[in-house]
C-alpha cells in the first residue's frame, strides 16, 4: 500500500505551495491588461522526506496554460497542479475554476489549484488518487 | 403540457456570429475552440469548448434570445 499523499487542504496551508501561489498570481499581471495570461504549475511531494516541492510551468495565454507534461523530479511525485484566473471580475470574467477544469482534475487523479482574484478554488479530489507511488506523473 | 417554443427569427449561423463579435475583443483568439450550438427554450445556447486535455483553458457561453438577437446572458470563463 502506498503512502498517501497529503490532501488539498494540507497542500494550501503549506508555506512552499502558497509561495508559489502569489509568485504566480503577480507573474499573473493581473492589473494590466495588455500583458495579463495566465501562469502555474505543478506540485511535489518526496515520500521519504515528506517535502513538498513546486515547478513552474511556461506562461500561458490570456486563458489557457498547459498543464500536460509536469517535469520528472527524482524520488517525488506529482501531487496538485495550480493555475491562475487573473481575468478580472469588473469586466465581466468568472473567476471560479470552469467545469471542464473540475472534469480535467478528476480525470488528472490530482486536486487542481485555481488562484482568482477571490481566492484560492480546488477541484478534484481531495488528494492525489492511489498515494504516493506508481506513476510518478498524473496517476490517472 | 409541454413548452411551447417560439419559432426563432434568428438562424444559428446568425447567433452564432452575435457571439463571435462579443467574445473576441475580449478574448481576442477564438481559434483553439469547438463550437456548441442547441436551440433551447431560452433561446440559441452558444458554447466555446477546448478540446485539449490537462489543458486550464477558458471560453464563453453564451445564452442569445432567438427572436430578438439580444444576449440573453454570457459567462466569460477563464
Amino acid at each position: 500500500m502506498n503512502p498517501e499523499a497529503p490532501t488539498a487542504t494540507e497542500l494550501q496551508q503549506h508555506p512552499t505551495v502558497q509561495a508559489a501561489f502569489a509568485a504566480a498570481w503577480a507573474d499573473s499581471f493581473p492589473d494590466d491588461p495588455a500583458l495579463r495570461h495566465e501562469e502555474g504549475g505543478y506540485i511535489y511531494c518526496d515520500p521519504t522526506t515528506g517535502e513538498v516541492l513546486v515547478r513552474r510551468t511556461l506562461p500561458g495565454e490570456l486563458r489557457v496554460l498547459d498543464l500536460t507534461h509536469p517535469p520528472k523530479l527524482p524520488g517525488c511525485f506529482l501531487v496538485g497542479t495550480y493555475h491562475t484566473h487573473p481575468n478580472p471580475i469588473a469586466i465581466g470574467w468568472d473567476p471560479e475554476p470552469i467545469p471542464a477544469d473540475r472534469r480535467e482534475a478528476q480525470e488528472s487523479g490530482v486536486p487542481w489549484f485555481v488562484v482568482s482574484e477571490i481566492g484560492v478554488f480546488v477541484v478534484g479530489p481531495d488528494r492525489r488518487v492511489g498515494g504516493l507511488g506508481g506513476s510518478a506523473g498524473y496517476p490517472l | 403540457m409541454s413548452a411551447v417554443m417560439t419559432i426563432p427569427t434568428i438562424s444559428r449561423q446568425q447567433a452564432i456570429a452575435i457571439a463571435e463579435a462579443d467574445a473576441l475583443p475580449v478574448y481576442r483568439n477564438l481559434d483553439d475552440l469547438t463550437l456548441e450550438v442547441s436551440l433551447h427554450n431560452d433561446g440559441w445556447h452558444v458554447e466555446y469548448q477546448m478540446r485539449k486535455p490537462r489543458h486550464a483553458g477558458g471560453r464563453p457561453h453564451y445564452v442569445i434570445d432567438a427572436v430578438t438577437g439580444e444576449i440573453v446572458s454570457k459567462k466569460y470563463y477563464q
